[in-house]
């Protein structure tokens, strides 16, 4: 018979064994868990925690490099020199040659550091007092970040142990401001910021690999134990760029910019057979190995970020188009007084006074009349001249990356009766550097408009190239009006108020100018600016080169006259590059006059 | 059944009940045959050379180890020496450089070239001659920055860098000749 309580303690037994058993029960499974399941990994995690070492295997972001193969941005490695402020402000114990202790205070040591740094002892000692201040016990600051391998070897030499640097990969530009504005530059984290680093990042960043294995007592690797994740260096990325070419006439530019009080200059230039932008020189500009030097708005590139209203090189697509589609040709003429209105009443009127002329084609783009470039711009309608000015590449601006420039050419319903002749002469519509470089291209190439290119491929670590530019053309005008307003341009060069200034001895040359007027911003023109244009192109009987100069704003001389001295000095300079051979015959002459 | 198996798996009951048959006293004990000694050493010497080679190897690729990790070491020396001469001439090779130098000794860029043709001696282009005068001033006004040599003085004119510094006060209307140092200087044409 059994009583109430010993009922009720052999259940308390029961009980508690159960929960004894199941808290062993755990722990097995626990153990188990430990020891058979998991055990792998917690040896390899005693191992790591005991022996294990790893270290990055940095990737070598890719070169850019120019036409040549000249290098314009490459990688090196910097380092940054940190220190131990508690450990630093107690000097250290030094042995010197006999082998005897000498204790270097901190100050002295500061000195030396100083020295090498290129800062002062007192800056290093304030680093030091600083951190301490902060933090008694700090045991990290900054000596100096992005120190050279030469300095760098210099500290560690020095014998202090508190001294620890970190490598990081940085990039370096040889030619420093030469192609800046196209190349961009790299911030100080590694980021690429602007150019065709940024525009090309995929091309040329690289991935860092890793080296993991387990370290003997002298440091030395185990073997058998390496690992290596190797890093994959960046592609090659090759420009179209002559870095020579591109000095020539960024220093040409920056003088010419200066002598005239312009705001800011371009020069171009564009191989008239491929479309490959061998130069694309502006002022000011930025060098990417010191960019913070540089205002904000002179770190991109202006060539391909701005816009403007072209004014008479504009003349010379008018021609074309008029020769093309409204049956004109070289000889045919018009006659033009010095100021007309339209029938539907919108007025033009030339920018130098003359009397009522019987001009020839030629002779309005000789004597870059509005009133007569509007009258044969009358021979083909709005739509067509829309449409070949799209063909042209107007308002379809090809930037790589560089800008956000695009010409504004609004659709002809839009045009009112004084854009409607406006647009002839390049008022009334905006456009951009490539777009007016690649239509001239497109005149010196008999019609046949390949698309602008600035980088000539991408080769990757593996040896693959990629980013090889598009080389179909587009036919946009017959060869005969593309020579035929060459011939024209020609006998601007030749017979136009700047044939002195722009004529390169021993070569037929083709050149329009342009001085287009600039809007205020309130629907109106800013009185007295410019925005002066000069493009041509040589040899003229098979055009090789095109080059533009523009200037902003020119203050000593206003009009396209301020790019004269630059455009032949940087066509002369184009030519000697490239060994172009002197044309062997003389520009015919065309009769300004009908 | 095989006779083996029937040896194996003796099934009959019959044969259990007699088991003492199977064993019967030997007239004389079995001559006892040495062992061969040949085996032995064979395996005993394969044992060894086994642990002979092992040891070898395991040296050899610790040596291996510590001759790596000596190459790498120097390896790494070598590429802080390659890294320092990279900086050190980076910049020497850009084009300011270069033209601030050639500058620097009186040249200048020149206008349009005219070529000869060899094929007949046609001389093509205007044939004008040079006029002198530099197309741009590449060290009065140089305008095409690069801080890696900003500091770097010209090899042609060290008191002057590409930031276009003070130009030498012109030493070439000295009414002193320049002494001469090493004999008369000969033109290092070859």
């Amino acid at each position: 018979m059994t009583t109430r309580s010993t009922r009720s303690s052999r259940r308390r037994t029961v009980v508690a064994l159960s929960v004894v058993l199941a808290v062993l029960i755990v722990f097995v499974v626990r153990l188990v868990d430990i020891q058979v399941v998991n055990a792998r990994e917690h040896i390899d995690d005693s191992l790591a925690l005991g022996f294990g070492a790893s270290q990055t295997l940095f990737g070598a972001r890719g070169e850019i490099v120019d036409e040549n193969g000249d290098t314009l941005a490459g990688s090196i490695l910097l380092y940054d020199a940190q220190l131990d402020p508690m450990l630093a402000q107690d000097g250290i114990t030094r042995k010197d040659e006999n082998g005897t202790s000498v204790k270097v205070s901190w100050p002295d040591l500061a000195a030396q550091m100083a020295q090498i740094t290129g800062q002062t002892a007192e800056e290093v000692e304030k680093i030091v007092t600083d951190a301490l201040a902060v933090n008694e016990e700090s045991r990290w600051a900054y000596l100096k970040q992005g120190i050279t391998t030469e300095q760098r070897l210099a500290l560690a030499d020095l014998g202090a142990p508190f001294l620890t640097f970190v490598t990081h990969p940085a990039r370096t530009y040889p030619d420093g401001a030469v192609g800046g504005n196209l190349v961009g530059f790299v911030g100080r984290d590694g980021e690429a910021l602007a150019g065709l680093e940024l525009a090309q990042n995929d091309c040329l960043s690289s991935e860092n690999g890793t080296r993991k294995y387990q370290r003997g007592k002298d440091g030395v690797i185990l073997p058998g134990t390496q690992v290596d994740d190797p890093a994959v260096d960046g592609g090659t990325l090759q420009l179209t760029i002559n870095r020579d070419l591109q000095w020539y006439l960024t220093q040409l530019i920056a003088e010419q910019a200066q002598n005239v009080g312009a705001k800011s200059g371009t020069i171009t230039v564009v191989d008239a057979k491929t479309g490959k932008v061998r130069a694309a020189a502006e002022w000011p500009t930025v060098d990417p190995n010191a960019y913070d030097a540089s205002a904000p708005e002179d770190r991109y590139s202006r060539i391909f970020s701005g816009t403007f209203e072209p004014g008479s090189t504009f003349k010379a697509l008018t021609a074309a188009i008029a020769i093309d589609a409204g049956g004109q040709n070289p000889g045919s003429t018009v006659t033009a007084a010095n100021r007309e209105t339209f029938p539907n009443g919108a007025t033009v009127r030339d920018p130098t006074a003359h009397p009522t002329n019987n001009y020839t084609l030629t002779g309005v783009l000789i004597d870059s009349s509005n009133v007569g470039i509007s009258k044969f711009g009358d021979t083909v309608s709005a739509q067509t001249r829309y449409d070949y000015l799209k063909n042209f590449g107007i308002g379809e601006s090809e930037n790589f990356g560089l800008g956000q420039g695009v010409g504004e050419l609004r659709t002809p319903d839009t045009w009112d009766n004084q854009t409607f002749y406006n647009t002839n002469f390049g008022q009334g519509l905006t456009t951009t550097v490539p777009e007016l470089v690649g239509a001239y291209q497109t005149l010196a190439n008999g019609g046949m408009r390949m698309p602008l290119s600035i980088v000539e491929g991408c080769t990757a670590s593996d040896g693959t190239v990629t980013d090889v530019p598009d080389a179909t053309g587009q036919q946009v005008v017959s060869e005969t009006a593309a020579d035929d307003v060459s011939l024209m341009l020609e006998n601007v060069a030749t017979q136009g108020s700047l044939a002195k200034q722009v004529a390169v001895p021993g070569y037929r040359l083709a050149v329009k100018t342009g001085t287009g007027e600039k809007s205020d911003g309130m629907g109106g023109y800013k009185a007295g600016a410019y925005f002066t244009t000069m493009i041509g192109f040589a040899p003229a009987e098979d055009p090789q080169y095109v080059v533009a100069v523009t200037l902003d704003e020119p203050v000593t001389v206003k009009s396209s006259a301020a790019n004269a001295p630059a455009f032949q000095k940087a066509m002369t300079q184009v030519l000697k590059t490239y060994r172009v051979m002197p044309s062997e015959s003389e520009t015919p002459e065309l009769p300004k006059f009908g | 059944m095989s006779d083996l198996a029937y040896e194996l798996f003796p099934a009959s009951p019959r044969r259990v009940e007699n088991p003492e048959r199977r064993l019967r006293p030997l007239d004389a004990p079995q001559r006892r045959r040495r062992p061969k000694l040949a085996y032995g050493i064979i395996a005993v010497a394969g044992a060894v050379a086994i642990a002979l080679a092992q040891m070898t190897f395991s040296i050899l690729t610790t040596q291996g180890t510590f001759e790596v990790a000596a190459l790498n070491q120097q390896q790494r020396d070598l590429n802080y020496e390659k890294q320092m001469l990279y900086d050190e001439v980076a910049g020497l090779g850009s084009p300011q450089y270069l033209a601030a130098n050639a500058s620097a000794l009186g040249m200048v860029v020149a206008d349009t070239p005219s070529y000869l043709r060899l094929s007949d001696g046609a001389l093509i282009g205007a044939g004008q001659p040079a006029s002198g005068t530099s197309s741009v001033d590449a060290i009065g006004r140089g305008a095409v920055q690069n801080a890696l040599i900003a500091d770097t003085p010209l090899v042609t004119a060290p008191d002057a860098t590409i930031q276009g510094a003070p130009m030498a006060e012109s030493t070439g209307d000295s009414a002193t000749p320049p002494p001469i140092a090493d004999g008369l200087p000969t033109p290092a044409t070859r």
